[in-house]
């Protein structure tokens, strides 16, 4: 599976539309938690189980701080190779 | 385990106890051997061994004829790779192996020399003590441990079951496991036919059922659901049962309504047993769990209680303690690991305590899960387990085998959707389709990760 932008986002899509919470549009600076995605804990767990299943890994899991945006979750995909 | 045989085959040496592919073996053969071989061990002044034999009519003689030497005998799990016989050797003291497989190292004896010779130990049962191990499935711990019986706790069991030459038990758990003696036990007492399959997997259980003619049955729920979905497939005749036994687990209600449809003339009953306890309890009313009233109960082997959700048990017939453990009280109240919730007069199992899925300090119980879970459409199988995850610790996963011709995308929304108004939670999130479940000792692997 590519990690390139688009990708990441696309999965980032289709599981914010299955957990009721779908956005036609998803830019960068869209915050995760609060005002924005307003993703509770157990949905950001679910989503990081996605990206894990997906990519083998995930920034949500990766022990460093975790991702505030959408961007945030992109970068981490940046330049790593699928595993 | 000597004294069944014995009156067995006085009244029938010729019946069949135990029939399987490999030949046929008489209760008045089962006798000679275990009165051949108990006299061989105490002509070698054996006091302890372990057995690691496949042949179940091996199994059975040595049980019985260190059940009449006094020798202690422990059953090693055929599965056993000769790194894990190894340290259960080591662990448990055993010197002696009696075993037909090549093994290096001392202290190894094939079966036959015990039955080569020409005495006979046809006396009576010494009084005192008849110790045995047996070895928990350590299907949660992943290492078995080992409880000390006597044979005459074990037996009290055997008091109530009425002779029943006409019977035939398929054996589907290893005589090694508790489960497995008891079945052992059960047939002897009933003086009926043990019938083995070429090994524990249900599809080898069915062509047993239909070779032999098994009229009785005993399997986890696990093993009856991977039979019911062979039955689905092989097209073939349904095995003409009259008794369906399901324990070792708990018991999906969606089980007993597809065995039920399966096999309308068979009893269902449950059988509720536990190593340690050196017990098994019958309910034979063809419902859910055990009647609440065995909460009151006072008399019986056994009295149950409900602690913190959690089942205890004091029993006559509980085992002694673990193997180089401290003993434990006779006849004290001990917990189960069972978790049960009494709904109306039944006690519900809700599964062991090891599995119960933590997920952000809620606990979820997976049986009720996977109830629901298998009565998806397009769901033949599923298995609920949790996912350890950085943000809530664990979440609810899934493992979900698919019914043929089923759209893995259908059965993935209907699945969510059948949770979707559910305590967040308790919603499975992540599910994983897969061709076959983990089983282990005819349970379904728990508590591990994906």
């Amino acid at each position: 599976m590519s990690t390139d932008r688009s990708t990441v986002r696309q999965i980032i899509s289709d599981f914010l539309v299955r957990v009721k919470k779908g956005r036609d549009e998803l830019p960068d600076g869209l915050p995760l938690f609060g005002d924005g995605l307003a993703l509770d804990s157990l949905e950001a767990a679910e989503l990081s189980v996605v990206l894990e299943d997906t990519y083998g890994r995930d920034p949500f899991s990766a022990g460093g701080e975790l991702p505030q945006t959408v961007g945030d979750v992109l970068s981490f995909y940046e330049g790593a190779p699928a595993s | 385990m000597i004294e069944l045989l014995r009156t067995a085959a006085q009244e029938a040496p010729d019946r069949v106890a135990l029939a399987s592919s490999a030949g046929e073996l008489t209760y008045g053969e089962l006798v000679a051997r275990a009165e051949t071989a108990a006299a061989e061990l105490r002509r070698r002044g054996v006091r302890r061994l372990a057995v690691l034999d496949p042949d179940h009519g091996t199994v059975w003689a040595l049980l019985a004829a260190c059940s009449l030497a006094g020798v202690e005998s422990c059953l090693y799990p055929v599965a056993a790779t000769d790194d894990t016989l190894a340290e259960l050797r080591e662990r448990l003291g055993h010197d002696l192996l009696v075993t037909p497989r090549d093994l290096p190292g001392p202290g190894l004896l094939r079966p036959e020399r015990l039955w080569a010779g020409s005495e006979r130990d046809s006396g009576p049962v010494p009084d005192g003590p008849r110790p045995l191990l047996v070895l928990t499935s350590g299907t949660t711990s992943g290492r078995p441990q080992a409880a000390r019986h006597d044979w005459s706790r074990i037996l009290r069991v055997t008091l109530r079951i009425d002779p029943a030459p006409e019977q035939r038990w398929l054996l589907a758990y290893a005589p090694n496991q508790f489960a497995g003696l008891q079945m052992l036990l059960h047939v002897a007492a009933a003086r009926a036919t043990l019938v083995a399959g070429a090994s524990f997997q249900p599809r080898d259980g069915l062509e047993a059922m239909r070779r032999f003619g098994v009229t009785h049955a005993s399997g986890t729920p696990t093993f009856w659901r991977f039979l019911l979905a062979e039955l689905r497939t092989d097209g073939a005749p349904t095995p003409d049962l009259v008794q369906v036994t399901l324990g070792g687990e708990a018991v999906p209600s969606a089980v007993v309504e597809a065995l039920r449809e399966r096999f309308p003339v068979a009893k269902i009953s449950q059988l509720y047993a536990a190593t340690e306890m050196g017990l098994s309890i019958s309910v034979r009313d063809g419902e859910i769990g055990l009647p609440a009233s065995m909460l009151d109960a006072t008399d019986g082997e056994a009295q149950l209680r409900v602690v913190d959700g959690e089942l205890w048990v004091r029993s006559r017939s509980s085992m002694l303690g673990y193997y180089d453990d401290e003993p434990v009280p006779d006849d004290g109240w001990r917990p189960s690991g069972d978790l049960v919730e009494v709904v109306g007069d039944r006690i519900h199992f809700r599964g062991r305590a090891t599995e119960v899925i933590n997920v952000g300090g809620v606990k979820v119980h997976p049986l009720p899960i996977e109830e629901r879970v298998a009565k998806v459409p397009g769901v033949a199988l599923a298995h609920a387990h949790g996912r350890p995850n950085a943000l809530v610790g664990h979440v609810v996963a899934l493992d979900v085998v698919l019914a043929d011709g089923a759209d893995s995308g259908a059965v993935d929304a209907a699945i969510r959707a059948e949770f979707a108004d559910d305590p967040p939670a308790h919603r499975p999130r992540s599910i994983t389709f897969v061709e076959t479940l983990d089983t282990h000792g005819g349970k379904l692997l728990r508590g591990r990760t994906p």
